[in-house]
């Protein structure tokens, strides 16, 4: 008796009914599966960002701020050299970047603007961000025979300072004396991330720029990029074990705006797929319960025959696992080709707030979600025809047979 | 000869509105092993309530009811259950073929529920289907085919598994003479060949002239004992 062929055959009796089940279900896989590809390649894109801006391990100075939770960075971190070094001979390590921030007042002419500037390995710093800076130009080092330092600057700030690349501009700021210094620079070049409060107020100079203004040799942060970010945790481990007065975060302690995104998206992709489960829920009962009243003399049939309870109820849940089995996969099937569509067709997003362009939207296909997925749903689809069986498929046998 | 059923001053009444319906007063009878029983009264007499009675689909509301010696009033609705898988065939009047399952299926869905091996389903099976003559037919749907072959399926889905007991409820009602004749002499061929004892409500003269024995009710009632 093969009772896969009969729950399909029961199945084909009634093809409308089935066929509108398996679209709604159908349908509702595929919005769930592209939301969640939409999800996962933002995730990625901020993990991405986070990683990029900031590197996967990164070494402070237990003085600092950030260690508190604050925003403002001190050049506190004084033996930066020495982890530096260590760093670079680890075969895992791909870059070991130093920023030293400060902050103060840029002129240009009459037009001045309060800046918070980073001073940055002019060699490495601009190899690491990927697309997630964009640069008219790179910073070059102040080489001794250079008469003034080179600075790049975010773009809005450049347009606010009505400054081109070539101009001479004025940084001003306090020392790490506490002294007034000023320093003449020379617009390098432009950035651009994208988020208008980086680009409104940020600049970049070389390190030694920033050795001379502030009169110190300390830096802020270490930044230390690696092959690959599952070794995080343990370079993390080793630093913080091996050096005194310092501390050591991972790339996920420091990026907040995913950790933000994240909970957002998860919210709104969670109540989506709880919409998505009561509709699935929904189909399904009312089609097994609909089966269920048009079968009820096959249902006494049965019982007079001798079958048990819940062999009957096994049969309608079968029945559902099958449209359950069939709406899933064309369910991935349409996710997949709507997936591959949008991302060949470079759809664009407006810029979302606090950024100045948007981007283009690019559908993840994980496998894993596809299959995670559709187990749920199959699973909601037999606790609603064990529902639907439970409360209707209990017939009294002589009434259903008269 | 042994008593294979035995119903003693059975009753049975239904709950209608705020009122008592009853269908069934007073019901006696004994049926005997390989015995064919004719039940005829008119529409409203208290047939079907005494087959349903018979066949375990309903339980009476007085009176004792004993299937090969056992008592059946006391039985859970899972014992009655097991009874009538294992001990009663049922052959109904719109046949109740399940509409999924093929001839084949149909016929062997009985030794299925009772867990016999499916080599010996399938030579069971087959040797049914040639003996009704529907061996050609044994993949067809039941909506594939006629009346008369419904029926006849019907009778070798009711006698496959050799039952004590076979309930038929109107086996003839919506055949024609042809096919109702030879669905007659088949259960009667069977019933033969099988030892099982029937109980058939018919108005038909020719099914009740070929029976051992007839009740006539009347108003749920015992009138006149053959």
């Amino acid at each position: 008796m093969n009772n896969l062929l009969i729950a399909l055959r029961n199945i084909l009796r009634n093809r409308t009914r089935v066929f509108s089940t398996v679209l709604i279900i159908a349908v509702g896989l595929m919005a769930l599966l592209i939301g969640s590809g939409f999800m996962l390649s933002s995730y990625d894109a901020l993990q991405e960002i986070a990683m990029r801006s900031e590197g996967h391990v990164i070494v402070l100075d237990d003085e600092s701020e950030l260690v508190r939770g604050g925003t403002h960075q001190q050049l506190s971190l004084t033996n930066w050299q020495m982890i530096q070094d260590q760093m670079l001979d680890d075969d895992r390590v791909l870059r070991v970047l130093p920023r030293a921030r400060f902050e103060g007042l840029i002129s240009h002419g009459v037009r001045s603007a309060a800046f918070f500037g980073t001073g940055v390995d002019s060699k490495e710093e601009f190899r690491v961000h990927g697309p997630f800076l964009r640069t008219t130009n790179e910073l070059d080092p102040w080489l001794a025979q250079n008469e003034v330092p080179d600075l790049m600057l975010g773009s809005q700030l450049a347009r606010t300072l009505d400054t081109k690349t070539g101009d001479f501009l004025i940084l001003k700021t306090q020392n790490s004396s506490g002294d007034l210094s000023e320093i003449t620079v020379r617009l390098a070049g432009l950035y651009e991330t994208g988020i208008a409060e980086v680009d409104d107020h940020t600049l970049m100079v070389s390190l030694e720029t920033v050795r001379v203004l502030m009169g110190s040799d300390n830096i802020s942060q270490l930044s230390i990029y690696l092959e690959q970010r599952e070794n995080a945790a343990e370079i993390k481990n080793s630093l913080q074990k091996k050096y005194d007065g310092v501390t050591v975060q991972t790339w996920t302690q420091r990026a907040e705006l995913f950790d933000k995104v994240k909970a957002q998206y998860d919210r709104i992709f969670g109540v989506m797929g709880v919409i998505i489960l009561v509709v699935v829920f929904l189909a399904i009962s009312n089609t097994i319960a609909l089966s269920i009243f048009q079968r009820r003399n096959e249902i006494a049939t049965l019982a007079a025959l001798g079958t048990r309870p819940v062999a009957i109820h096994a049969n309608f849940i079968l029945e559902a696992c099958l449209i359950g089995l069939f709406a899933t996969s064309l369910g991935m099937l349409l996710a997949y080709l709507a997936a591959n569509a949008i991302n060949l067709s470079h759809v664009m997003m407006p810029a979302p707030p606090g950024r100045t362009e948007g981007y283009q939207i690019f559908i993840y296909i994980s496998w894993l979600h596809y299959l995670l997925s559709s187990l749920v749903l199959i699973a909601t689809a037999v606790v609603a025809s064990l529902m639907a069986s439970y409360n209707n498929a209990r017939v009294n046998i002589a009434d259903a047979l008269s | 000869m042994v008593a294979r059923l035995v119903l003693d001053t059975v009753a049975k009444s239904y709950v209608a509105g705020k009122g008592t319906v009853t269908a069934l007063q007073n019901i006696s009878l004994s049926l005997s092993e390989g015995e064919f029983l004719a039940i005829q009264g008119p529409s409203g007499s208290g047939k079907s309530s005494l087959l349903n009675i018979c066949g375990l689909i309903d339980t009476p509301s007085a009176g004792q009811y004993h299937l090969s010696g056992q008592a059946m009033g006391q039985c859970s609705p899972s014992q009655r259950c097991e009874y009538r898988r294992r001990d009663i065939g049922f052959i109904f009047q719109h046949h109740q073929l399940l509409p999924a399952m093929t001839v084949y299926e149909n016929v062997a869905y009985p030794l299925y529920l009772n867990k016999v091996r499916p080599k010996k389903i399938k030579s069971e099976v087959t040797r049914l289907l040639d003996k009704i003559g529907l061996s050609h037919r044994g993949h067809h749907l039941p909506v594939q085919l006629s009346g008369g072959e419904r029926q006849r399926v019907g009778i070798a889905r009711a006698l496959i598994k050799c039952p004590q007991l076979v309930i038929a409820d109107e086996p003839s009602a919506n055949l024609d003479h042809k096919h109702a004749h030879s669905s007659l002499m088949l259960m009667r061929k069977l019933n033969e060949q099988y030892g099982a004892s029937f109980i058939i409500a018919s108005h038909d003269a020719f099914v009740i002239e070929h029976c051992d024995s007839t009740i006539n009710l009347l108003d749920g009632c015992v009138v006149m004992p053959s």
